[in-house]
């Protein structure tokens, strides 16, 4: 059993990186990897929270962790491939610039 | 035998999930073939799959009915509930299946017209295929990672969908702005996942409705309350995280924005209305659902008043459509929910062929501008009747089925003590009234010289609409097949929640 306190602290803070990043950043890229950061927050809280079991590691928030990690990197995949897209209409990655549609 | 083994004993999905999974995996070969043989088999693969996986649902509420309890349990050999991944099948998941099945078949069919001039067919069919089996496999999961690998598996293929038409810039920068604000709710959504998990020490939804309900408030139940209504609430559009939609449905291809319209968010709602009712008591979201309902109704309505632009309009509509919704969820009763589950089928008939015949008029004219389409209704006949049934639907005028479920969501309301819920619901419903009519009004005005010159839009694409009337109004004065059909979907949520934690735990 390790402490989990540590583990919850780390997740809220990466959590907040990651929103802050997703609010602050106007480079498209970053803001997948501000989603990218959320995602592993996440994925932590999850590998933290399997060793507190009493006795044992409970294997079963690890496998979901394997099947997230992938689920994050094809959003992500098919996120970069739209951002190129952008690129291709825009010659920017800045997001201030994509402001053609109403918001 | 329940389900459908691959290798014998070994992986088992149910039908619908199977047939839609290896259906979409088989498109792209056939595309090969229709390619090199000069014809377009896939249109016809993917009407095929649709109407395969409506009879594998039909088959599904064959054995739900001769099931005990009416609970299906389907997992892999050896690895039974509540430690693995499964599918738990009940009235209510076969109810939503079916909806999707149905609105997914008219819409393949409306799309072979629609797509006759795009290239990339095959891709845009093998994504449609995806989309529908990822919806199957959020309404049938019984634990919810399940459903968060499905949840994905359908945001993937939407993406994708709503940027289809890449050569424009509107499609991609929706697409973009979509794909952030849920990839954040995914994100959201596996938060409150461990947070669940660390909790009751399981994922699945029996052993959460057995554990986690009636618990006392703490900060954790209000955190995972929250992360839920976050994670679940960007992808059905309500108010304070819509933003996305407005965007998104008007630039897709016309038939997506039926699906993603008709069928999309309401998976998104049923998803939260089965995890709030699996791991809350109803006393505990009532007044934050109430709240979300009134808000996401009236600013859907308002906004929708001052859009020039036809198809973004209905996807206002739709935010609207959505506030509706929620009423009955609030409301905690079994009525309510009835209320609830009846709406979605009936706004995804309805909203699906607003959007379906709005497609057949910017397929004919190319414009969606309300201000430009003045008088081409005169040219359109049917097209016009078919967007004259669907808003009087959407409206909720007596004879479409709008008006049952509308009526029955207002009347559960006023029997949930909550009266303020009708009264918004009521005001509401004459606001949207102002918007639909200026459509039609705009439609049926005398021809200038100004007019674009349109004709009726190709036979299958009017066909499938006014299938889709026929079923409105037929709906709307004989209601009863399809009402029992949703009661019984709605009693599994409040009285059947018993036998769904039975199912996997005794």
């Amino acid at each position: 059993m390790y402490p989990l306190e540590m583990f919850m602290v780390t997740t809220a803070l990466l959590f907040l990186f990651g929103l802050v990043a997703l609010v602050m950043k106007r480079d498209l890229v970053r803001l997948l990897i501000g989603i990218e950061i959320l995602f592993n927050a996440a994925n932590l809280l999850f590998v933290a929270l399997s060793t507190q079991t009493p006795g044992m590691i409970d294997p079963f928030p690890q496998s979901i962790v394997m099947m997230a990690l992938v689920l994050d990197g094809t959003v992500i995949a098919v996120g970069l491939a739209l951002a190129l897209n952008v690129f291709k209409h825009y010659k920017t990655f800045d997001i201030k610039k994509l402001r053609k549609l109403k918001w | 035998m329940v389900g459908q083994g691959i290798i014998s004993q070994g992986l088992q999905l149910p039908l619908p999930i199977l047939i839609t999974l290896l259906g979409g995996m088989a498109t792209p070969f056939i595309g090969l073939i229709s390619d090199k043989m000069k014809l377009k088999l896939t249109d016809f693969w993917m009407v095929l799959v649709s109407a395969l996986s409506l009879y594998g649902v039909y088959t599904l509420y064959d054995q739900v009915s001769k099931a005990t309890n009416h609970v299906l349990l389907i997992y892999s050999w050896g690895q039974a509930p509540p430690l693995s991944g499964c599918f738990e099948i009940d009235m209510l998941g076969v109810y939503m299946a079916f909806s999707i099945g149905l609105l997914s078949l008219l819409v393949s069919v409306y799309s072979i017209s629609y797509m006759e001039h795009e290239s990339r067919v095959t891709e845009f069919n093998t994504l449609v295929i995806f989309m529908v089996a990822g919806m199957y496999g959020i309404v049938m999961s019984g634990d919810l990672f399940t459903l968060f690998v499905f949840w994905e598996l359908m945001g993937l293929a939407s993406y994708v969908l709503v940027s289809f038409l890449k050569r424009n810039w509107g499609p991609i920068e929706a697409g973009f702005k979509y794909l952030v604000m849920s990839a954040t709710a995914g994100a959201f959504l596996l938060l409150s996942m461990a947070l669940i998990y660390g909790m009751t020490g399981s994922l699945n939804l029996a052993v959460l409705a057995s554990t986690m309900r009636g618990v006392p408030m703490t900060p954790w139940t209000i955190l995972i309350f929250a992360t839920l209504i976050v994670g679940f609430g960007v992808k059905s559009a309500i108010v304070p995280l819509h933003t996305w939609l407005p965007d998104a449905h008007p630039e897709a291809p016309s038939p997506i924005s039926a699906l993603l319209s008709g069928i999309v968010i309401e998976t998104g709602l049923y998803a939260l209305t089965r995890v709030l009712y699996i791991a809350f008591e109803p006393g505990f979201f009532k007044v934050p659902i109430a709240t979300l309902a009134i808000v996401t109704m009236t600013v859907g309505n308002l906004l929708a008043l001052r859009q020039d632009d036809l198809k973004r309009m209905l996807a206002y509509s739709s935010i609207g459509q959505v506030g509706y919704m929620l009423i009955g969820i609030s409301t905690g009763l079994t009525y309510g929910l009835l209320g609830t589950f009846l709406h979605i089928f009936n706004h995804a008939l309805m909203k699906g062929m607003a959007f379906l015949s709005v497609g057949s008029i910017v397929h004919e004219t190319g414009t969606r501008d309300i201000n430009k389409l003045r008088g081409v209704g005169r040219m359109m006949p049917w097209t016009t009747l078919s967007i004259f049934v669907a808003f009087m639907g959407l409206g909720g005028v007596p004879g479409t089925s709008g008006f049952i479920s509308k009526f029955i969501l207002f009347n559960a309301s006023l029997g949930a003590g909550v009266s303020i819920l009708a009264l918004a619901g009521v005001l509401n419903s004459t606001l949207s009234m102002a918007y639909y009519l200026r459509v039609l009004v705009a439609l049926l005005s005398k021809k200038t010289e100004e007019t674009i010159e349109a004709k009726e839009a190709p036979i299958l694409m009017v066909g499938v609409v006014m299938v889709m009337a026929v079923l409105i109004i037929v709906l709307g004065f004989y209601p009863s097949p399809i009402v029992g059909i949703a009661s019984d979907a709605s009693k599994s949520l409040i009285e059947g929640i018993n036998n769904y934690i039975g199912a996997v735990l005794y």
